[in-house]
């Protein structure tokens, strides 16, 4: 009997976790108005502070692009990071370990199908949120925005997997964690106003998230007028290097913390 | 044993479990930290985008402490109105023990009022760090000796009474939900928005801004704001005196409990008759 290759292995591999997130972007109706609905309202009340503080319209442009990247951090902390936490409670994460695959195909898939339905939730807050408040757009910056935010989102998901694996080593208070990654993230990400704002060291301190460089760079193109944080040049740079970083790093730390999981029994763990 | 003894058992009982189920994941010092960290964050975000669109300018201080205590109190919400509501679902679907709490001898408010309150002392401990740690950092007119206390404790006793009434009636429909992971957020954040928390409910448009009106939530914050910063206060409502805001959040809260009895009534019949008590859910 022949036995398939390993990269086909592979990508079978990617092919069998995303197609779940495919089918489920639009089958489980719960999570669809919760994904969608979420990032959305948190963006219309920002919108709402900054009318109450009068501010030029290209600051509402501010808020919906951050709740544009908001649904795709959100996916990454609920869908990537604590995903291995979720299926070692449902019992998966044995399964992922006995099969003939690697967990890093598995991150893929799961970052592949994230990164889709994240996608149809931040269409539905950018067309809804633009719409409804009159948010217009520079469209001459529209194509290097589009190719900026491939790069965000290919080093979010990135990070997503160094995170994953990280919280391979959580228990219960994986919860609290993923809850504490909210807020402080949208503050020193600049989510709601220009990175600028923060300032050199935090704004800096911030940029290792991806989100922070990404959405500055994405703003910077089809919101002219924008406070520049670094040149834009720069933060695309800066942003490639954080693809190969994180990417290198999840899987350093994804063989590591899983021969230590492995050997800690945390793979068969309950906590939930 | 009298009913009302066993009824303050349940209710002991019921605290307790709410505050174990919370925060016995780790150590008190790694809670607070944890509860701080959403809260100070959501009040910096507000500061920078004030700062941003003000420039810095003189006399700044009275729309910061507005921002301020707004998120500061919102803590109560979020942990009484999604802690609750989400709890509920968690009781059947994470721990399976909804069944049972039907069937002890406590009222099954009783057991929801204990639950809801275990929140308190982290939305306590949140609400009072937020507000030092701005108070000293951005030097808002908020005085300890100055805060008209009575005011603060009277109004927060009838939105914590009102918060808990909308979160169990709310929690109860989500009983019909077989995957309600997120809707207590959910809930939480439309009453963010139409609460006068982060911006006053006149930017609001027409019709939203007349349901906002209606909601206990924006006299409270109202409230608040006069009882903490007195005379610095950015009111709301600035035809209204103390009194009268104080009454509207009365009768607004009568009328959310009254709203809210109905509501829960109606969703425990239909949770009973469709067997969704001891439902299997997508935990």
């Amino acid at each position: 009997m022949s036995h398939p290759s390993a990269i086909r292995i592979f990508l079978k591999t990617i092919a069998a976790r995303a197609y779940p997130r495919f089918v489920a972007a639009y089958r489980n109706r719960a999570w669809l108005v919760t994904e969608t609905l979420l990032p959305l309202i948190g963006t219309i009340a920002m919108i709402y502070v900054y009318r109450a503080l009068h501010a030029p319209l290209r600051y509402l442009g501010f808020v919906v692009l951050g709740g544009v990247l908001l649904a795709f951090w959100q996916n990454v902390i609920w869908a990537m990071a604590t995903q291995f936490f979720w299926d070692r409670g449902a019992g998966n994460l044995e399964l992922f370990a006995m099969a003939p695959t690697s967990l890093t195909a598995i991150l893929l898939g799961m970052a592949l199908g994230g990164a889709y339905v994240s996608l149809t939730r931040a269409v539905t807050i950018l067309l809804v949120a633009s719409l409804l408040f009159g948010v217009g757009y520079s469209l001459s910056g529209l194509l290097s925005a589009l190719g900026v935010f491939v790069l965000t989102i290919s080093a979010l998901y990135c990070l997503g997997m160094l995170l994953a694996s990280l919280f391979l080593f959580y228990q219960r208070e994986a919860w609290q964690l993923a809850d504490a990654m909210q807020e402080p993230i949208y503050f020193l990400s600049g989510f709601y106003f220009p990175l600028r704002s923060l300032g050199a060291l935090v704004g800096g301190a911030g940029s290792v998230i991806p989100l922070a460089l990404g959405l500055d760079a994405i703003r910077q193109l089809v919101l002219p007028g924008t406070p520049q944080f670094i040149p834009l040049a720069w933060e695309v740079l800066a942003i490639v290097a954080q693809i190969a970083g994180y990417a290198l790093l999840s899987q350093i730390s994804l063989r590591y913390l899983e021969r230590r999981a492995r050997e800690d029994a945390r793979l068969i763990l309950r906590s939930t | 044993m009298s009913v009302a003894i066993a009824q303050w058992r349940g209710f002991k009982a019921a605290t307790r479990l709410g505050w174990e189920i919370s925060s016995n994941w780790t150590q008190p010092l790694i809670f607070v930290i944890y509860s701080v960290l959403r809260p100070i964050s959501a009040a910096f975000i507000l500061v920078v985008m004030y700062r941003v669109i003000s420039g810095g300018a003189p006399g700044t201080a009275a729309y910061l402490a507005f921002l301020v205590s707004g998120v500061a109190f919102w803590s109560f919400v979020q942990y009484g109105f999604a802690g609750l509501s989400n709890g509920i679902s968690e009781d059947r679907g994470e721990y399976k023990m909804l069944k049972y709490v039907y069937t002890s001898p406590a009222h099954f408010y009783v057991y929801l009022l204990g639950r809801g309150l275990a929140q308190l002392a982290s939305a306590v401990a949140s609400a009072l760090i937020v507000l030092v740690v701005a108070t000293v950092a951005l030097r808002l007119p908020i005085d300890p000796l100055q805060v008209n206390y009575p005011l603060l404790l009277a109004g927060s006793l009838l939105a914590l009474l009102a918060v808990i009434g909308m979160a169990m009636a709310y929690g109860l429909l989500l009983l019909q939900a077989r995957d309600a992971h997120g809707y207590g957020e959910l809930g939480a954040s439309v009453l963010y928005v139409v609460s006068g928390a982060i911006f006053p409910i006149s930017v609001l448009p027409g019709i939203l801004a007349a349901v906002a009106s209606l909601s206990p939530l924006v006299y409270w914050m109202e409230l608040i704001r006069r009882s903490l910063l007195g005379s610095h206060a950015i009111r709301m409502f600035p035809a209204l005196s103390d009194a009268d805001v104080l009454l509207r959040l009365l009768v607004t809260t009568a009328a959310t409990l009254i709203l809210a009895h109905l509501v829960f009534g109606w969703a425990d019949r239909l949770a009973r008759r469709k067997g969704l008590i001891d439902m299997e859910s997508n935990w």
